[in-house]
């Protein structure tokens, strides 16, 4: 609470700070950070493999729509936290058994959730040092592992990077893991980074994901997204990657077009070299023109891509706006250390329900590497009404003396604010509480939210792929439901849209084949289920 | 020990500290600002009485340019929304500015009152096509101007039985969380029904069969339509609609990032204290009254009309009364959401106990000690129309996912003193406007139609004695 309260002090004290850096206009939420009040004592602990990692994923594992932890402890086991919190109320959570073997939790870099033979338990992707893992969900949290079930040979790399998509008609989703440093390679790790893989399910009626195509070459991967760049409805897979270890690599961006084989973008592609340490991706529309915008996180600058004029349909040109924005967050924002920042996890997401777009990064140096900051505080950069950014991570009070790396941003106790997880290398992680806007006079309610979670009947009941418009008075946004991304860490569940003074919102939606939904009318501050077909909404309420 | 009313609005209200000090024949109505401090918690009767004579000010008050009056930049709509170029006329009879003071509509028999034809309002989200310079229903609702006595009472109904509906939702929840099973549950608010909620145990809420209310089911009172929350949230927009002065609550930097949003060179045109004077002199104002004809055949044919309402059906929408528990008017209320400043956002947060107000004394109360506003409504919106009986299905535009046929039962309480009739206020008499009832009143107004001509003078004769009293 001393940290809510220094917080505050520091907002009430805005106009002195506001001397060296842009102020954030409207509102700063103020975090309160609780991991051990709420029952999550847990680091992300190991050796040089693990100073990449440290992922969490945010699923439902037990049907009651509170999301449900699962952090990742890199030699140390993974643990799987169950949510027992009501609406409003305190972060709690409760550690339970997996029902799995210790030793396949250890190792544990990352982990993504996904319904991959759509049976309505939330499955698991981990992401390992040696052979990744695919657990079968089932019910009451207790997971099986499917690598024989599903064919899935989870191979013996470092694996830092995962991404999913149902492919046209697909029953099971096309799988693709980004790897790190093949450490077995002569000259390792310097230039030795080991091929990518994508896993398409074999035609049946289970998953079978015995033949896998290389994504090569690979360049160090930490992250990957398949994304809808180009509003074509088919979406390419962008990786982002390393150039610590990488020669002659660069960001990547591949063609998974159906039935074919995956192919690189390439220059006559219009596809530009960009050479970063890129760690993390984040995508938003934040222009609500329906063309996602991408973070990449990195070391020194954080990159922010919008499409340029030049791009053309098939042509991804994109140019960097972050400094305009001012989204770089290239340095640390408080205190002395003027040496470059190491971004990780990104999300944009709307953290004081304005309606735009709020940036979310995780930093924190490797491990020593004295050529950049040793304290080096996450960000948390607050969109503004002229479409840049204003930096609030020590107003809301996150900034904490840890090294952040993965992070999963959602509603952990359903009072309509997002509240933030960040994954510490060899530190307890932080689970923070969003107690509303922060003012001098205490938290005070934010704007007016609404929340929104999609079924679909058959394969691909979560819809991932799925791109949900919202429309209220003159502005609409863009969610597209994915499973990929940030750094290491990924979440299902509803979709959050903070929607500022509006007190209605319509909604349409662009499920996974295209096909548009009716306008569905909702009220704000609501938990919306939108099952496809339906005509109407339901309203979700959580437990009291 | 009470400070007189004058030197409390004194010293209530103050220059803006960056602020020079009005020169008391400035051509502006915004001279000071009223200090939200100093009209917090529990207002005495002077303190209110001297915060309602703020209001009053304000309300009748022809605002200018120097208040911020204009909004270039802005449209009408709700939820600030800029344009990217000025309108070619700052006042504009349809799509606003429409109007210099409230009391410019508000003003029929007396201040707070309904308004002509000729005070109309037109309609428009403000989204898209926000200026229109046509009358053609396609673009704009033409809505009369609604009298405001009595309002203070009816937003208290309004969220006393928001309060009950919610009852009923959380607990249905709770048993078919606890039972497993789904469980359906009547709504039913005061003893007005707004069909049924079926919970599922997984949390979920089938709000199909829902009837006359929004499904967050939040009773909005306000507007012929039925969609407003608070007579907070109303002031906010029609300051910003009627005349282009923004309320920091809504247009201020929290929410635009801008001290002027409107573009029209005024920054923080309106601040909350204001914005509460308003509320509380609207709040305040006296429940119209039944008054008792001198005429003796007026007051015989009165009676009659008095029984016919009943017999005629047409209770089953306007409710004679409605009983209130409390007239503790917090203000900011519970139901209002961002923009609409709410008591979680600010520690100056005031209650106007209207029994503090002369008129509260003559309400009538049950065998509880409720109070029983006598409304003649149901604070319900209702079909009303139909294929034969179409007259009030004339608009055009849903409104705030209202269908168009879809109002509001009209209280009828000083409906003597507020013709002209009908959402459009084109129905110049009373018995117009009943013969247009289709819908859900087709059967009342079938049943006044077949009756005899002098059942239907007498009903009108009680209908003439409605009057506001202010």
């Amino acid at each position: 609470m001393r940290r809510l309260a220094a917080a505050l002090a520091l907002l009430a004290l805005a106009p002195a700070a506001a001397a060296e850096r842009d102020m954030p206009a409207g509102d700063v939420p103020a975090m309160r950070e609780e991991a051990a009040e709420a029952g999550i004592a847990h680091a992300y602990r190991g050796p040089w493999e693990y100073f990449v990692g440290g992922g969490a994923a945010a699923l439902d594992c037990n049907g009651d729509r509170m999301p449900d932890l699962f952090v990742a402890g890199g030699k140390a086991p993974a643990r799987l936290y169950v949510n027992r919190g009501r609406a409003g109320g305190p972060l709690r959570f409760a550690e339970t058994d997996t029902g799995l073997a210790a030793r396949d939790l250890e190792r544990v870099l990352g982990a993504y959730p996904l319904d991959i033979d759509s049976d309505g338990h939330p499955d698991l992707v981990l992401l390992r040092l040696g052979e990744n893992l695919i657990l079968r969900g089932g019910p009451d949290c207790r997971f099986t592992k499917a690598n024989r079930r599903f064919a899935f040979d989870g191979g013996r790399a470092w694996t830092t990077a995962f991404a999913a998509a149902w492919e046209k008609d697909g029953a099971f989703p096309t799988l693709a893991f980004g790897n790190y440093v093949d450490r077995q390679a002569p000259g390792a790790p310097w230039g030795t980074c080991h091929d990518n893989a994508l896993h398409r399910p074999a035609a049946g009626a289970a998953p079978d994901y015995g033949t896998a195509l290389a994504l090569a070459p690979g360049h160090c991967a930490l992250s990957m997204l398949f994304t809808d760049w180009n509003r074509s409805g088919l979406p390419a897979l962008r990786v982002t990657n390393d150039r610590h270890y990488y020669r002659g690599g660069e960001e990547q961006l591949w063609h998974v077009e159906p039935d074919r084989p995956p192919r690189l973008f390439t220059r006559a592609d219009g596809w530009q070299r960009l050479t970063i340490w890129g760690m993390g991706i984040a995508e938003g529309d934040i222009d609500g023109d329906g063309y996602p915008e991408y973070a990449l996180t990195s070391m020194g600058d954080t990159k922010l891509q919008r499409l340029d004029e030049e791009a053309e349909e098939d042509r991804p040109v994109y140019a960097d706006i972050a400094y305009a924005r001012g989204a770089t967050a290239h340095r640390p924002y408080r205190g002395d250390d003027l040496k470059p920042s190491t971004g990780w996890h990104a999300e944009f997401a709307d953290f004081n329900n304005d309606g735009l777009f709020d940036l979310f990064i995780a930093k924190g140096n490797v491990e020593k590497m004295e050529d950049f900051a040793a304290f080096d505080p996450d960000n948390l950069l607050i969109g503004q009404w002229d479409g840049g950014f204003a930096e609030a991570g020590d107003l809301a009070g996150i900034d904490r003396d840890t090294r952040g790396r993965g992070a999963v941003v959602d509603d952990f106790n359903r009072d309509g604010r997002l509240d933030l997880l960040v994954v510490n290398r060899e530190a307890p992680v932080s689970l923070f509480r969003n107690m509303g806007a922060a003012s001098a006079d205490g938290p005070r309610q934010g704007g007016n939210f609404v929340a929104v979670e999609l079924a679909q009947d058959g394969a691909n009941r979560n819809a991932v792929g799925a791109l949900v418009s919202l429309r209220w008075g003159a502005r609409t946004l863009n969610r597209t439901v994915q499973v990929g991304g940030g750094h290491a860490s990924g979440r299902l569940g509803f979709l959050h849209f903070g929607i500022g003074t509006a007190e209605r919102a319509t909604i349409r939606v662009k499920w996974p084949d295209g096909e548009w939904s009716a306008p569905y009318r909702v009220f704000a501050n609501n938990f919306v289920h939108l099952a496809r077909g339906a005509a109407d909404v339901r309203y979700w309420y959580p437990p009291e | 020990m009470r400070a007189p009313a004058a030197a409390l609005a004194l010293a209530l209200a103050a220059p803006a500290a960056a602020e020079p000090v009005a020169e008391p024949w400035a051509e502006r109505v915004l001279l000071e600002r009223v200090d939200p401090a100093a009209v917090a918690g529990r207002l005495d009767a002077a303190a209110l009485a001297a915060l309602r004579a703020t209001g009053e000010r304000l309300f009748v008050g022809r605002f200018t340019e120097a208040d911020g009056v204009g909004r270039p930049f802005a449209t009408q709509a709700i939820v600030p929304t800029a344009r990217r170029r000025a309108p070619e006329n700052a006042f504009f009879r349809s799509a606003g500015l429409d109007a210099n003071a409230c009391s410019g509509c508000h003003n029929q028999p007396a201040t707070g009152g309904a308004g002509d034809f000729v005070a109309n309002v037109f309609v428009s989200e403000g989204f898209e096509s926000a200026d229109f310079d046509s009358l053609d229903p396609q673009f704009s609702n033409e809505r009369g101007t609604n009298h405001l006595f009595g309002a203070g009472l009816i937003e208290l109904l309004a969220r006393e039985m928001t309060a009950e509906l919610h009852a009923v939702r959380r607990a249905a929840l709770a048993e078919a969380r606890a039972g497993g099973a789904p469980v359906t549950a009547a709504l039913a608010a005061k003893g007005v029904g707004f069909g049924a909620v079926t919970a599922h145990p997984d949390g979920m809420l089938d709000l199909g069969a829902v009837e006359g209310v929004d499904d967050d089911l939040v009773i909005r009172p306000f507007s012929q339509k039925g969609v407003m929350t608070s007579l907070r949230q109303f002031t906010v927009n029609a300051l910003n609609h009627h005349h282009g002065i923004q309320a920091d609550e809504r247009f201020g930097p929290r929410w635009t990032g801008t001290r002027d949003h409107d573009g029209d060179g005024v920054d923080d045109e309106i601040g909350a204290g204001e914005i509460s004077a308003l509320v509380a002199w609207q709040a305040g104002l006296a429940p119209p009254a039944v008054e008792t004809p001198a005429d003796a055949a007026w007051r015989a044919a009165a009676r009659r009309g008095d029984a016919l309402f009943d017999g005629l059906g047409c209770q089953a929408c306007h409710r004679r009364a409605l009983p209130l528990d409390s007239l503790e008017f917090a203000d900011p209320g519970p139901l209002d959401m961002a923009g609409t400043l709410r008591a979680g956002e600010t520690p100056h947060g005031a209650v106007y106990d209207l029994a503090l107000m002369a008129w509260a004394e003559r309400l009538p109360r049950d065998a509880d000690g409720r109070i029983l506003v006598p409304l003649f409504g149901d604070l319900k919106r209702h079909v009303i129309a139909d294929r034969q009986v179409a007259t009030l299905g004339n608009e055009l535009l849903a409104q705030r996912f209202v269908e168009r046929n879809v109002f509001m039962t009209a209280e009828l309480w000083g409906v003597a003193e507020t013709a002209p009739y009908g959402h459009r206020n084109d129905l110049t008499t009373l018995d117009a406007v009943i013969r247009a009832h289709g819908g859900a009143a087709r059967a009342a107004r079938d049943a006044y139609v077949a009756a005899a001509e002098t059942d239907r003078r007498a009903l009108i004769a009680f209908l003439r004695t409605l009057v506001i009293a202010p």
